[in-house]
């Protein structure tokens, strides 16, 4: 298939290349040339602009960082898309947003599919991402050849924005749980106990999870450098506390959750990793023991 | 003196009449003509001038004052096409009032004063009864010598008029109010369940109460709303939500932690989401009942 690919940053280059792989013919664009250079050395195609990329492409996929970045993109796709054409979109936007671009590109039938994914720079490189998407369900044979090669797990959830939703609730979820992982690290530590261990026996018993294993080990070692980076979790609450506000949705975890990621924010550590949220703890309780 | 007026609503119109009964002369420009016609009915005999844009407006205006629902109507009256700035000469000054975030307004601010055009965040308390008796709490920030040449009007409209600081400081100021008032209607209402539940007069705690340290005036007058299970608006409750969220989108933007307004907020979208908020905010207290009660 003749595909496109924008945003080649820690997730996108990993992607782009396993579609490159998979026997894809790739045209690119970036916003810095070097950032595309590798890929460009293993086949892909150079395009000077994303219209370019639009109309050398079936389908278009995006991984940028903001709702206004693929907003952005979608205006200099539009030029170059021949009817038909399809904008696939991986970034994590304001549900909102989703359906507004998806609107944009009507008239010219041009369909916009939304497909935020879940596993980090680790499920990219090993194609083993969640993939969440909402869009037209006829759209599903095309996209196929894409989402098999990019990830394990993929979900159709609904119209479009659904997709986004479904994101939201899966950072809601993830982040909810890093904060309750590091308040029994908390309190563990408080009441002078190993959390290695505490640690240890939650994961065989009802409240072992995926967060706590993986997110637990690093507030165990408190080794805070990134895994992911938390001021990405705090954009992506912004997205979804807003998205409660407009609909009327009270989220009072989520909302506490949300204080305290504003907390971590404030003391500097938004490129550490979302674990640091124990070291917020830390802040109002006094040194660790 | 030559006043604009922009945004005649429930608010802006009482606020406007004061200013011309004062002996302003209103030049006016409204986005639904219907707005304008208690302004134009002859037998009122208002002295007003009705424009066909607001550039037209600041084009007349020696002050013109902006009483919208957002953010983004404010930046459309000042800056979008046929704005304020497109009109207004140098000197001209802009009085916000309307309730919007702090960081927008520093910025509507900065952009206008790139025309000589000052501008200041006046926004205020105090409600409809409050713009109808002229007894508004208005809370400003600007430079002091705008503050100054608008004051006159501003104590024409209100009853307590402060400068609080430099550009947005208004509208920070009317942040905190809006955090004091909404956990504050939280508090007392949570109280009244909690006594209500536990088998034991609301009506009876609160009169103890208003004679110690947990006094306020929210207590007192929204209390008693709540014990006459008045929920006739006074404040709408999606007003309140509408300014918990841009408290909360800012304190998002400086990183800074709100855990009771976060709080308070869920339970304004809660009651927003469950088609209560049109009622007074107050209104919290019901959903409060509701969740408390077996189905």
């Amino acid at each position: 298939m003749n595909l496109g690919f924008i945003g080649v940053g820690a997730m996108g280059a990993p992607m782009a290349e396993h579609l490159l792989d998979a026997g894809h013919r790739l045209s690119v664009w970036s916003r810095r040339p070097e950032s595309a250079a590798a890929l460009v050395a293993q086949g892909a195609s150079w395009c000077d602009s994303p219209a370019a990329v639009a109309g050398a492409s079936e389908i278009v996929c995006t991984n940028v960082t903001g709702s206004a970045d693929v907003e952005g993109l979608a205006g200099g796709l539009a030029a170059g898309f021949a009817p038909g054409g399809i904008h696939l979109d991986f970034s994590t936007i304001a549900p909102s947003a989703a359906r507004r671009i998806a609107a944009s590109y009507a008239a010219r039938g041009v369909d916009f599919v939304d497909a935020p994914v879940s596993g980090g720079s680790a499920g990219a490189r090993a194609a083993t991402l969640a993939i969440m998407w909402g869009g037209k369900s006829a759209l599903a044979p095309r996209l196929q050849p894409v989402f098999e090669t990019l990830g394990k797990t993929v979900v159709h959830v609904g119209e479009t924005g659904a997709g986004q939703v479904a994101k939201a609730c899966n950072q809601m979820v993830m982040v909810a749980a890093i904060e309750a992982a590091a308040e029994a690290a908390r309190l563990a530590a408080a009441a002078g106990i190993d959390f290695a261990r505490v640690r240890t026996a939650m994961l065989g018993g009802s409240a072992g999870s995926r967060v706590l294993e993986v997110f637990g080990e690093r507030m165990a070692a408190r080794e805070f450098a990134a895994g992911v980076e938390a001021r990405l979790h705090h954009k992506d609450y912004a997205l979804l506390m807003d998205e409660a506000a407009r609909i009327g949705a009270p989220l009072p975890v989520s909302a506490a959750v949300w204080q305290q990621l504003n907390a971590l924010m404030a003391q500097g550590w938004g490129r550490q990793d979302t674990s640091a949220l124990l070291r917020v703890l830390e802040t109002g309780a006094g040194p660790a023991r | 003196m030559q006043v604009g007026f922009i945004g005649l609503g429930l608010m802006g119109r009482p606020m406007a009449l004061h200013l011309e009964k004062a002996g302003h002369t209103l030049h006016l420009w409204a986005r639904r003509p219907a707005s304008l016609a208690p302004f134009i009915d002859k037998a009122a005999a208002v002295n007003a001038k009705t424009h066909a844009s607001p550039a037209e407006v600041a084009k007349h205006a020696e002050v013109v004052v902006v009483m919208v629902a957002d953010a983004p109507d404010v930046e459309k009256v000042c800056l979008g096409e046929n704005g304020l700035a497109a009109g207004g000469k140098a000197g001209l000054i802009v009085v916000d009032m309307s309730t919007i975030n702090p960081n927008a307004a520093r910025n509507i601010g900065l952009r206008l004063a790139q025309q000589g055009i000052d501008f200041v965040d006046a926004p205020v308390s105090g409600g409809e009864m409050g713009a109808i008796n002229a007894a508004l709490t208005i809370m400003v920030g600007g430079k002091a010598s705008a503050f100054e040449k608008v004051r006159p009007l501003l104590e024409k409209m209100g009853k307590s008029v402060t400068l609080i600081g430099d550009s947005g400081a208004g509208q920070v100021a009317k942040a905190c109010n809006q955090i004091l008032t909404g956990v504050g209607v939280m508090a007392v209402a949570e109280a009244f369940n909690f006594a209500a539940k536990s088998g034991v007069d609301p009506a009876k705690v609160r009169e103890a109460l208003l004679g110690g340290f947990a006094y306020s005036k929210i207590l007192e007058n929204h209390g008693q709303r709540m014990l006459d299970r008045n929920f006739k608006p006074g404040f709408k409750a999606w007003m309140h939500q509408k300014d918990l969220r841009i408290i909360m989108e800012e304190a998002h933007r400086m990183g800074l932690m709100l855990p009771s307004a976060a709080a308070t907020a869920q339970v304004f979208n809660a009651i927003v989401g469950s088609g209560m908020g049109e009622n007074d905010s107050i209104t919290a207290l019901q959903l409060l009942e509701k969740m408390s009660t077996a189905e």
